[in-house]
């Protein structure tokens, strides 16, 4: 049980973030079918970071010293540099959707084209194979939290919270959570996520009330990158064995499913992305998978394939798009370019 | 006090191009404080554009606008709403999923840390609902509330910051006579509190029942000013025309023949609501005469049309055309005996992206004048194209290659009426076939209509002017909430009586039974 | 109308500035890597930049390690064989343009068409029916697995308004899981060449007596193709491929399918409103459209030279997504389609010289397509660049000659027109 909720939430982060990702370009009014491509980038900025800065001085005493804190800092500070180089690449699709109002659809997807072709092109050159490793050694126990850092004894039983929650862990899982809530309330509750909406909605009203369409397009898309690019980083950190390998699985669409699904509200995808997580934790491992703790693999008796789980989330997706079109409110303006001009 | 100062506002010789046109030339308007001055002129006289210039949307390329005597730059809403002018514009600025209080804050918030504090906001708003007779529910959703209110809030809007000077865009387009009765009030309680109203319209009535002065612009250029109590309608309707207007429709008595279209009990279900969107609609045409459905706008009209021509399936009843039940027939099946000439003519009309001829066949590219074994035959549609275009004299850049989109309103109109009444087809539908269009389209569409009426084509018209209703129809019926409540002869009855009728207020009883 | 000022040779011209931007973009990344990059140093640079535009002339390298030029019938023949599934895809994506759809769905497609396609070929024992034969069934019925599945989010689209994108998405992924899960179960899978055990056998192994023999299956025939162009996997596949996508030509500007799909694309209401049946021809095109990407697969691995990796279900087939430029740098012409996937063949042919010859690798080739897609997107504004003010002052002198609409009405046509591509989803 343990397992699975520590499966299921490092599936479910990256989904949750990136899908809100999702919200606050849309919301904005820009469609950011990109979101794939970004966290690619992202995931590749971020590993190439931590690559190239192992080696540095005051980094090797740290880890040298056992010094968790300047490890899990460490961790944060690459989780900023995916962000901001997510929300730079992002900026391609921002200028061609909204200075050069260009098809944003096909904007996307070039930018979905042109990740992996960068990231592979590059980490051939560097690595000279098509995988890009975060560190040498095993660098995901770096950045794992477990007992031990925490100082507990190493077979300590810390209840079934405790070991769920504090053991074998990411300080990204929380951090990320964190961020989804804040950024959430901001949506919510502050003259910016007002503002923000508003142009997603109705962008001639917006602008006839002196507020800059433009820039809050940018803002929107900006948060955007900078949220998938750190998305995409945590996900190779948490479930790619901290490798950048010019992909991510489809991670980025299935996001934009989750956002869909979770007709584009922050609650509703925080619980969409729990489910699609949990299936994707079941299809990974669904064969050592011991859920009530009798040493009996119960998924794995009932014989469905593991092919199945893993398709569930897309045919889900459609399955609830189909029933729930008519319900589902995409945001208005999204999509459109606007232009200052015809009103 | 002096001569300056008189004014709050004063645009001094505006000149505004845009590629190819120049919308405003030369144009000076001054507005009194505390008076309501309307701003006359027809669609495409440059009123909107005048407007967009005093609020910031468009920079002119010549003239200065004073406020209060001093010369001011406006680059923008902010620098418009800095010297407290405000509009609400003729197609609300107003975000749907947002409640009334949202919309009337946004773009002037109250923060504290950059969070939304509504509280001192609703007072004041609430405040000024109070003051004005202005209610309306702030925490309802702007999709949820009638037209009505949703102007309401545009005014709140204007009212929240402090505005003084305040544009109306063509307000009174989309209101029932009542609710026009109310926002008359509403413009008059303003202007008694020192408010400074420009009301944009073209409607004349209206204009001398409310308005202090008019200013008068035609194809972008200045008329004139004049005091309402000094003038009339016809010399205003004059000097927006620039000739001597034919207010009348001329047309002989209508001699009804056999029945063309018999319409039983039709129902449509709405996509809105769970009632019927058309209810229990009874009526008959008859070849030789021109029937109009009157109403204000969204009270089923276009359910019913849509019903009618095919575009929506019936929830109810039955349609008989030429005696053949058509009830479950498809469009094209229909369109054998009906042209329709549609509401919308951007929506579907046209294909804004085809060919004048491409458009020109738009229903009957299938029929063997113009395909040979699924192959289309180019040539003929061309010479087909260009003998409409000459007989109905669409004017355009290229002739039948000229792409729709880049046509005048007023021709594309004339392409898709040229296509329809060519079709010959006992029966036409025209819904709303003059909206938009100045007066000189206006006539030519009106007198095409009577001449297919003379020539013993049934014609349903549709249209939410009063005028048109009671000047072009032999026979009125009034949709209100979907079902018809009345039946009138325009000879006999008043704008008055309609509007009763429209408004819902009056009904007949045997309305919708005969036939 | 002059040469320079029609809209379809500046479509063109658009279309070839792109290119080269696409091109010089390349160029500057290798020649950024050769700075940096100590032991590549300018020299190397150099290469790599004259390979990336004139790579497909590329000979390989003398004695004394100098790059030689001339023809070379190998890259030119495998350009073409490699551009024969591209043509496919392209055209899939150009007709669902044409529609006003964009099929992001070819992947998914592709994929379907290759799992039918490699079934039947590889299920019919050979001896069975002629080669000739299987070879058709296995081609049909690639197509009609693919023209399923593309209906599906035609089908979605049309009766539940669901954002073709989306849904298009959503099935690729799903076909990547079925095509694993049905080869995973299948017999088909190659064990014999001992570490190639996570591929399909070739469409050349038949099966005889219960077990697969290499040489009795069926291949696409050469034609003599080969003569032509030897050392090349090139064949008669490129033909059908034009002649397909001459076909689509003719169905799109010829006929009355193609005008009301063409009516569909552009205004969908005003297709219902002429009695036309918009949803009928969404889902048509979207299954032509499938088929049409599927073709691409079926005449890919039909040609017996191509081995199909079965687990697939984390990654797509690159020549579904390299339709999408392929048909955008065509503009969505089907007859344009054939040089512009020429075009992308050649710079993956291109690809494989840099990594063969230098330091550098394939996937900058990846990054000029990217960026050609990219530019295309807005294409409308390097039109507007390259017509410049010319355009404005015959715009204003058109205005002339028929007043326009007044401005604030014709955007509120836009609007509605624009605003209705956005309400799906």
């Amino acid at each position: 049980m343990t397992f699975l909720i520590q499966q299921t939430l490092i599936y479910a982060v990256p989904l949750m973030i990136v899908a809100l990702a999702g919200v606050f370009s849309e919301r904005s009014g820009i469609i950011n079918l990109a979101l794939e491509g970004i966290m690619i980038f992202g995931a590749f900025m971020g590993v190439l970071f931590v690559n190239l800065a192992q080696t540095a001085g005051w980094f090797v005493e740290a880890k040298a010293a056992g010094n968790w804190l300047a490890l899990q800092g460490f961790e944060i500070l690459a989780m900023l540099v995916a962000a901001a180089m997510g929300a730079l690449f992002s900026l391609l699709l921002s200028f061609a959707s909204i200075n050069l109002r260009a098809d944003q659809t096909i904007g996307g997807t070039a930018l979905n084209l042109m990740a992996p072709a960068l990231v592979l092109f590059f980490i051939r050159m560097i690595a000279n194979q098509n995988t890009l490793q975060m560190a040498t050694g095993d660098s995901a126990s770096w950045f794992m939290i477990k007992k031990s850092t925490l100082g507990f004894e190493k077979n300590a039983d810390l209840g079934f919270l405790g070991n769920t929650l504090l053991n074998k862990v990411y300080l990204a899982t929380y951090l990320c959570i964190l961020i989804f809530v804040v950024l959430s309330i901001i949506l919510y509750k502050t003259r910016f996520g007002l503002r923000l909406r508003s142009c997603g909605e109705n962008p001639q009203a917006a602008d006839s009330l002196g507020i800059n369409v433009y820039k809050m397009r940018y803002a929107g898309v900006s948060i955007s990158g900078a949220l998938a690019g750190m998305g995409g980083f945590v996900y190779s950190l948490t479930t790619a064995n901290c490798t950048s390998n010019g992909d991510v699985a489809g991670f980025g669409f299935l996001a934009l499913a989750v956002m869909i699904f979770g007709n584009w509200k922050p609650l509703n995808i925080a619980a969409a992305s729990l489910l699609f997580g949990l299936f994707k934790c079941i299809a990974a491992a669904y064969s050592s998978l011991d859920i009530n703790g009798d040493g009996v693999y119960m998924l794995s008796q009932i014989g469905i394939s593991s092919h199945l789980y893993r398709m569930l989330p897309y045919i889900i997706t459609l399955l609830v798009l189909a029933f729930t079109s008519k319900g589902s409110r995409a945001p208005k303006a999204e999509g459109i370019p606007y232009d200052k001009g015809s009103r | 006090m002096n001569e300056a100062n008189q004014y709050v506002i004063e645009m001094l010789h505006i000149t505004k191009e845009f590629p190819g046109i120049k919308a405003n030339d030369d144009i000076t308007l001054q507005l009194k404080k505390g008076e309501i001055h309307a701003l006359l002129g027809e669609n495409g006289a440059g009123k909107s554009t005048l407007m967009s210039v005093l609020f910031g949307l468009y920079q002119p390329e010549a003239g200065e606008i004073r406020k209060d005597g001093k010369t001011v730059q406006i680059n923008n809403p902010n620098d418009a709403t800095a010297l407290h002018i405000g509009m609400v514009h003729q197609h609300f600025k107003l975000v749907e999923v947002f409640t009334v209080l949202d919309n009337i804050i946004l773009g002037a918030e109250d923060t504290k840390l950059g969070f939304l504090q509504k509280k001192q906001a609703r007072k004041k708003v609430e405040e000024l609902m109070n003051k004005y007779g202005l209610l309306v529910d702030l925490d309802a959703k702007v999709e949820d509330i009638t037209v009505g209110m949703q102007q309401r809030t545009e005014i709140l809007k204007m009212l929240y910051r402090d505005n003084e000077i305040l544009i109306f865009d063509e307000p009174t387009a989309v209101l029932t006579p009542q609710e026009i009765d109310e926002l008359m009030q509403i413009m008059k309680n303003l202007a008694k509190e020192g408010k400074s109203i420009l009301f944009i319209s073209h409607k004349l009535n209206e204009i001398m029942e409310v308005a202090d002065r008019v200013t008068v612009l035609r194809k972008g250029k200045y008329v004139g000013t004049v005091n309402t109590k000094d003038t009339n309608k016809q010399e205003l309707s004059n000097m927006m025309v620039g000739r001597p207007v034919q207010l009348e429709v001329v047309k002989a008595p209508a001699q009804p023949k056999e029945v063309v279209l018999h319409v039983e009990d039709m129902c449509v279900a709405s996509k809105l609501h769970k009632r019927n969107a058309v209810n229990n609609v009874s009526f008959d045409v008859r070849a030789g005469e021109i029937v109009c459905i009157a109403g204000i706008d969204g009270n089923g009209q276009t359910e019913f049309v849509f019903g009618l021509t095919g575009l929506e399936p019936l929830s109810g009843g039955k349609i008989e055309l030429c005696g053949e039940d058509i009830s479950k027939s498809s469009v094209r099946q229909r369109g054998e005996y009906m042209s329709h000439i549609p509401e919308d003519r951007h929506k579907h009309g046209l294909v804004l992206d085809f060919t004048l001829e491409q458009n020109m066949v738009l229903q009957r590219y299938q029929e063997p004048d113009f395909q040979h074994g699924g192959f289309i035959r180019f040539d003929e549609v061309r010479k087909y194209a260009e003998g409409l275009i000459e007989k109905f004299d669409v004017r355009s850049g290229q002739g039948p290659i000229t792409v729709a989109r880049s046509m005048s309103g007023g021709n594309q109109q004339k392409a898709i009426i040229a296509r329809e009444l060519d079709r010959n087809r006992p029966l036409v539908v025209a819904v709303q076939p003059t909206r938009g269009l100045d007066v000189g389209a206006i006539e030519y569409i009106h007198s095409q209509l009577v001449a297919q009426r003379d020539e013993g084509k049934a014609i349903l018209l549709v249209s939410l002017e009063l005028d048109e209703v009671l000047s072009l129809s032999d026979r009125i019926l009034v949709m209100y909430e979907g079902e018809i409540v009345g039946e009138l002869d325009p000879k006999k009855t008043t704008a008055q009586e309609l509007g009763l009728y429209m408004a819902g207020a009056k009904r007949s009883e045997k309305g919708g039974e005969q036939a | 109308m002059s040469f320079w000022k029609k809209e379809s040779t500046q479509k063109v011209l658009a279309s070839l500035i792109s290119i080269l931007i696409g091109l010089v973009v390349g160029a500057i990344v290798v020649l950024i890597v050769g700075i940096f990059n100590k032991s590549i140093s300018l020299k190397g640079a150099w290469e790599g930049i004259r390979l990336i535009f004139i790579g497909i002339l590329s000979t390989g390298r003398d004695a004394k390690g100098a790059l030689t030029w001339g023809f070379n019938p190998a890259s030119i023949g495998n350009m073409l064989f490699r551009a024969t599934p591209l043509v496919m895809t392209g055209l899939s994506v150009a007709l669902a343009f044409k529609t006003g759809l964009f099929n992001i769905g070819a992947p998914g497609q592709y994929l379907m068409g290759t799992l039918a396609t490699l079934f039947i070929a590889l299920s019919i024992p050979s001896g069975a029916l002629p080669g000739w034969l299987i070879w058709l069934l296995a081609f049909l019925g690639g197509i009609l697995a693919g023209m399923l599945w593309g209906a599906i989010p035609g089908l979605v689209k049309a009766f539940l308004n669901i954002n073709e994108v989306l849904a298009c998405i959503m099935t690729n992924w799903i076909a990547a899981n079925l095509v694993t899960w049905a080869f995973d179960v299948s017999k088909l899978k190659n064990m014999v060449e001992g570490t190639k055990s996570g591929y399909i056998y070739k469409t050349t192994y038949g099966l005889v007596d219960g077990t697969y023999v290499d040489g009795a299956g069926v291949a696409t025939t050469k034609l003599g193709l080969n003569k032509i162009f030897p050392g090349s996997q090139i064949n008669a596949g490129i033909l059908v491929a034009i002649l397909l996508a001459v076909g689509v030509y003719i169905l799109i500007s010829k006929t009355t399918l193609g005008y009301e799909l063409k009516a569909c694309g552009a205004n969908r209401h005003a297709a219902r409103y002429a009695g036309i049946h918009d949803k009928r021809n969404i889902v048509l095109s979207m299954a032509l459209s499938g088929g049409l990407a599927a073709a691409g697969a079926s005449l890919y691995f039909l040609s017996g030279n191509t081995e199909f990796f079965w687990s697939t279900y984390q990654s797509l087939p690159a020549a579904g997504f390299n339709g999408i430029p392929v048909a955008l740098l065509a503009l969505n012409n089907p007859l344009g389609v054939i040089f512009s996937a020429i075009f992308m063949a050649m710079l993956d042919v291109v690809g494989l010289q840099l990594t063969n010859l230098t330091a550098y690798n394939e996937y900058i080739t990846n990054v000029i397509i990217a960026v050609i897609v990219y530019l295309s997107a807005f294409s409308l504004a390097i039109r507007m660049l390259i017509s410049g003010k010319r355009k404005k002052r015959e715009k204003r002198a058109e205005d002339k000659a028929a007043p326009p609409a007044p401005p604030e009405d014709k955007a509120a046509g836009d609007k509605a027109e624009s605003a209705k591509g956005g309400e799906n989803a």
